[in-house]
């Protein structure tokens, strides 16, 4: 197997180009760019050779007889960005692949999955609830305002429920860990990589991915779920607790009594289903987009807001993609 | 030995290398001169694969890094150990830990109190105290954080030890320390070395052998003597300017 090793290459910096190709151009090409308007023109149109001439030069230009370089000013403008996106997508599907192949060895993360588990899990935990709290608070609230005098009191409880169990609890718990988790790790992962830190690692023939990433992502999709059950549970209890305070009429038993009525045992699989899913969504791209942070420390909070943005923006379209889900039940 | 073969390297439109020949033999130590940004660690880094080359190939102790499967790439960076410049020790670890994963196989579990022991060997090597052990690289000054880089190189017991600034940001006495270092390492361990420096006194206190990297291209290889005595205009003027001789009273 003559391929370099995939588990290297995700995490090496973006100008890696493939092997036995030179990047920068070592004579310019007859005839075009930059270069051609200069004294290292092969042949200059001032010198009275027939156009003809120029086309010729063009063509062995082309047949390889001058030596020359594919580099990123020799690809059309428009195909700049999309050559770029595709080779972020690459890389991106070069990590997870590295990802998968570690997996069915957990002697060598399940110890460190642990520890970043407590980070993401228990230290989360209070603002989590927090956040939940609000949230059932606002929903309970919102929904008697909307509801009352035109419907029964008993609707708020449903509404309540659906709206927490479905979206609410699952997006408030990703909301805090996007703050709290995706920042962290990108910003960590990001200071390794331009203070060598990860270097270092793969000089000692360790490999980044086992014993970065894998940890993190594993922990992430693995304690999400439950944070986002308890979320769940909090957002229902200040729901029903500031309902019933606030909203005129509504008693405990008409909202427990909708809750039950909407209440499927899906709908809090589905929450957890959604928790798993934006669990690995935010520590898969605060990982990959921090490993592949570069510059000095305005290197690092470019890409913090980087991971933040972009695991903000993929928490939507998993949310906006997993509803078919739901509907299918 | 560690060949680097019409090496090729490029970061965008900028290429840093262009062409590096360069045979590191058994047993001697390399010193890589060259003025900041003429790639004298983008060299060291292709050494051991963590940068690819555009074009040409390293070759240590036979085996292609270009062509390496991970497997053999792992064999060889166990072979290698590498000094950062800024040491590159991981800052969420103690000094032990740091240790640990240097001395520990990827997937093997070694009882701590050998572990501790071991640690505490290297860390005498290196002429550092017991007591460091379980501090953070953050407590440490910038000479013991050098040092702590230097004991975990050598923790894989390496045949190759390759150096990338190791005596830049110390004060004097510090440097003076960390030269004395390599060359106690070449004598305790035998190993074979390239240190990337623009420390001159420093060059040519350590090295059997100085290459001077210019313009991406190695302009000159000799023994210390013979680069000191280079007739090459550049060669020449590189050496005088770092070598700045006393001032003589008139």
């Amino acid at each position: 197997m003559g391929a370099a090793p995939p588990f290297i290459r995700f995490g090496d910096p973006v100008v890696r180009v493939r092997r036995g190709r030179r990047r920068g151009p070592k004579r310019p090409a007859p005839g075009y760019g930059k270069e051609s308007r200069t004294a290292g023109r092969a042949v200059p149109r001032s010198s009275g050779v027939p156009r003809g001439e120029h086309k010729k030069a063009r063509f062995e230009h082309h047949q390889g007889n001058v030596k020359t370089a594919t580099n990123a000013a020799a690809v059309p403008f428009t195909l700049g960005p999309v050559r770029k996106w595709l080779d972020e997508v690459g890389r991106a599907a070069l990590m997870a692949w590295a990802i998968l192949r570690i997996l069915p060895k957990p002697r060598r993360y399940v110890a460190a999955a642990i520890q970043h588990g407590y980070v993401i899990g228990i230290r989360s935990l209070p603002l989590v609830l927090v956040m939940a709290g609000l949230g059932g608070a606002v929903t309970s609230q919102q929904t008697g305002a909307q509801f009352t005098g035109s419907l029964p009191m008993w609707v708020i409880g449903s509404v309540a429920a659906a709206s927490v169990i479905t979206e609410l609890g699952p997006l408030l718990t990703a909301i805090v860990l996007i703050g709290r988790v995706g920042a962290s790790i990108a910003a960590e992962l990001a200071t390794m990589r331009v203070t060598e830190q990860i270097d270092a690692l793969q000089a000692m023939g360790r490999d980044p991915v086992a014993h970065l990433i894998v940890p993190r992502v594993v922990a992430g999709a693995l304690v999400t779920p439950p944070l986002v059950i308890i979320a769940n549970a909090m957002a229902l209890v200040t729901a029903l607790v500031v309902g019933v305070l606030v909203v005129d009429g509504l008693t405990v038993a008409d909202f427990v009594y909708g809750m039950r009525f909407y209440f499927r045992p899906f709908s809090l699989i589905f929450s957890a289903i959604k928790g798993f899913f934006f669990g690995l969504a935010i520590t898969y791209l605060a990982c990959y987009i921090g490993i592949n942070g570069r510059g000095g420390a305005e290197g690092v909070g470019r890409t913090t807001t980087a991971a933040v943005v972009a695991t903000t923006l993929a928490l939507m379209i998993v949310d906006v993609v997993l509803v078919p889900l739901l509907k299918m039940w | 030995m560690i060949e680097f073969r019409n090496l090729h390297k490029s970061f965008g439109r900028e290429e840093v290398l262009r062409g590096v020949d360069l045979v590191v033999h058994e047993g001697e130590t390399l010193a890589l001169l060259g003025p900041s940004g003429t790639g004298k660690s983008v060299l060291l880094k292709h050494a051991i694969g963590l940068l690819e080359p555009d074009e040409g190939d390293v070759v240590v102790d036979g085996v292609s890094i270009s062509k390496a499967t991970p497997e053999e790439l792992r064999r060889v960076r166990q072979r290698v150990g590498y000094v950062f410049q800024n040491a590159a020790l991981f800052d969420s670890l103690t000094v032990f830990e740091n240790l640990r994963l240097a001395l520990e196989g990827e997937e093997e579990r070694r009882p701590l109190n050998e572990l501790r022991e071991e640690a505490k060997e290297l860390l005498a090597r290196v002429n550092l105290d017991a007591d460091v052990l379980d501090m953070y690289p953050s407590e440490l000054s910038g000479g013991m954080r050098k040092r702590v880089g230097v004991a975990r190189a050598i923790a894989s017991r390496p045949r190759y030890l390759l150096y990338d600034e190791p005596t830049t940001g110390l004060d004097p006495v510090n440097a003076q320390n960390i030269d004395s270092l390599i060359m106690e390492l070449r004598e305790q361990l035998g190993v074979t070395g390239i240190v990337v420096t623009h420390d001159l006194e420093s060059a040519f206190q350590v090295a059997d052998r100085v290459a001077l990297l210019h313009e991406g291209r190695v302009r000159a290889s000799g023994t210390p003597e013979e680069i000191l005595a280079s007739e090459d205009p550049i060669v020449a003027r590189f050496v005088r300017r770092g070598r700045i001789q006393p001032a003589v009273p008139v």
